[in-house]
């Protein structure tokens, strides 16, 4: 056991480890991606804020994940009750379809929207961006929402009936606030499913709907401008605070807890 | 399968309301999804009039065959790696619990969270001219240290390191289900522990593995991005040719062919999961 606890730290470290390498990157003064830094400052935090080259593609990146996440859930949301609770002819079908974009490869979906957004001539706009992350954000979204109505036990439904009221009365006063977490959720993944969706957007957003990834996939390829350390720091911090959050939630909690005399 | 909500499910009037909840989905997914879907199929086989001259590019140009060898290659590479360092991981978080589970769980979280661009970029910096593996390799005294990055080399690393995580929930969601108590069964009986992991904790864990691998296998197939900043130009993945062939060529049709090619291999990968395990238990 001992060997195994061993070599799990050592995929610990390979998986950690260069998650950490961007940070000290981020304040290095170096030209280039070169580590270890010669020195530190803020500088290219500065120049990330003030660069509108940069801070565009986070505004566009932000209000495109935004809109794929309403959109997303306007139609998952009542395709998820039709499948859940319904039994019908073409059932399975349907629910291959929900479950297609993420079985075809993105670098597909690019070609076939490149071509056929060209042609309705929403290429390189934040529309077209949308339409496409929509689709792809669907089955991911689907899964969760599916999944969180399959557990909702339907005799509080029932009863609520029972108790004289309607249908759409049921719904908003029972049906939706429990199940609004697994909706939130739902919504959630499609929105970061978006926000980090590189391959599609590189293709089809342009510079003028150019999104996050897909500045940074330019900004990599072609200059490798050191703001993208910034940017890579920046978005590591938000996932890690994304992630202990909870944790330090619990922690805060269980200190209130303790400091209240039995 | 269990009839749930017994009578409204029968009825008529359940249908016609099950597909109004279905039509905006249907409609937006045919129109955005299966026309651009449909297209790339039909530009395939279309240079005006049907030809078939795409794919006959493809399959007699020796050149493609390496692309699509050298990425089913890559792909194995990668996914033989993420389970030889993932399983290991899962197993110790299985067995230990507690705070190790907790620590390393969040580890994994941590990586399956940041962006696959903040960590392709990672280790551009960790493999370049001035990064520090060089610079700990020279220190070693292998001089000059050798190129490491644009190399099929720094992908394969990457793309190891961008899909472990996968890998180990795959794992770890079917390992949390092993009561363990069999294994201790075993071992009472007169197994070695080794032997108990080989022929009960192993096989029970046997899902996992299939459902990690065919993830792994299947998204590392369509890769692009990393391949793309990390790897060799001269040899290339599919969904690179795939790139290249759009923007430096402008060959839609032989992209299309390309494209319908790596779509048909990807389908097969899921044929096989289907027809032996069922596609559902993949996203469990």
């Amino acid at each position: 056991m001992r060997i195994v606890v061993a070599l799990a730290l050592l995929s610990a470290l390979f998986i950690l480890g260069p998650l950490l390498i961007v940070v000290p990157m981020s304040f290095s003064t170096a030209k280039s991606f070169a580590f270890p830094p010669p020195d530190y400052w803020l500088g290219y935090y500065r120049a990330f804020f003030a660069d509108i080259r940069w801070t565009q593609p986070v505004i566009n990146s932000v209000l495109i994940a935004f809109a794929t996440m309403l959109l997303t859930m306007a139609l998952v949301i009542p395709a998820a009750f039709a499948m859940v609770r319904q039994r019908f002819f073409g059932r399975s079908a349907m629910n291959l379809l929900l479950m297609m974009p993420m079985i075809v490869p993105h670098i597909v979906m690019a070609l076939g929207y490149y071509s056929y957004f060209s042609h309705l001539k929403i290429i390189h706009s934040p529309l077209g961006v949308v339409l496409a992350h929509t689709c792809l954000s669907v089955p991911v979204c689907y899964l969760i929402i599916a999944a969180a109505l399959k557990g909702f036990d339907r005799n509080l439904e029932r009863a609520a009936m029972n108790l004289g009221a309607g249908p759409l009365r049921t719904f908003w006063e029972v049906t939706f606030p429990v199940l609004r977490p697994g909706f939130l959720v739902g919504g959630l993944f499609a929105f970061i499913h978006s926000f980090d969706e590189a391959v599609v957007a590189i293709f089809i957003s342009g510079q003028a709907a150019s999104t996050l990834p897909r500045k940074m996939f330019d900004s990599i390829r072609i200059e490798a401008d050191p703001i993208v350390s910034v940017v890579s720091t920046l978005l590591f911090a938000a996932v890690l605070l994304a992630v202990l959050s909870p944790l330090l939630w619990r922690a805060i909690r269980q200190t209130q807890m303790k400091a209240v005399p039995a | 399968m269990a009839q749930v909500g017994g009578i409204v499910a029968q009825s008529r009037s359940g249908r016609t309301a099950a597909w109004l909840l279905l039509l905006p989905a249907l409609a937006f997914l045919a129109v955005f999804f299966l026309i651009p879907l449909g297209q790339v199929l039909y530009f395939s086989v279309m240079d005006p009039k049907f030809t078939l001259h795409h794919y006959a590019a493809f399959f007699t140009d020796d050149f493609y065959w390496r692309v699509l060898f050298g990425t089913f290659r890559t792909a194995a590479i990668v996914t033989v790696f993420c389970l030889l360092l993932s399983y290991p991981l899962s197993y110790a978080i299985v067995r230990l619990g507690g705070g190790f589970a907790t620590v390393m769980l969040l580890i994994v979280a941590m990586s399956f969270w940041t962006s696959f661009l903040v960590r392709t970029f990672a280790w551009m910096v960790i493999l370049g001219n001035n990064g520090p593996l060089r610079g700990i390799l020279s220190a070693l005294g292998w001089t000059p240290a050798p190129e490491l990055l644009f190399t099929r080399f720094s992908s394969t690393l990457a793309m190891v390191h961008l899909l472990i995580p996968f890998m180990v929930l795959a794992l770890y969601s079917v390992m949390k289900k092993i009561d363990h108590n069999v294994v201790r069964a075993a071992i009472s009986l007169g197994a070695t522990p080794f032997e108990a992991f080989r022929r009960i904790f192993l096989p029970l864990s046997a899902p996992g593995i299939v459902n990690g691998c065919t993830l792994v296998f299947i998204m590392c197939l369509g890769f692009y991005v990393t391949p793309v900043l990390l790897g060799s130009p001269r040899e290339q993945m599919i969904a690179g040719l795939i790139g290249t062939q759009i923007e430096e060529f402008l060959e839609f049709g032989e992209a299309s062919a390309t494209a319908v090619i790596l779509l048909c291999v990807t389908m097969t990968v899921f044929a096989i999961y289907n027809r032996f395990v069922g596609l559902d238990k993949l996203w469990g």
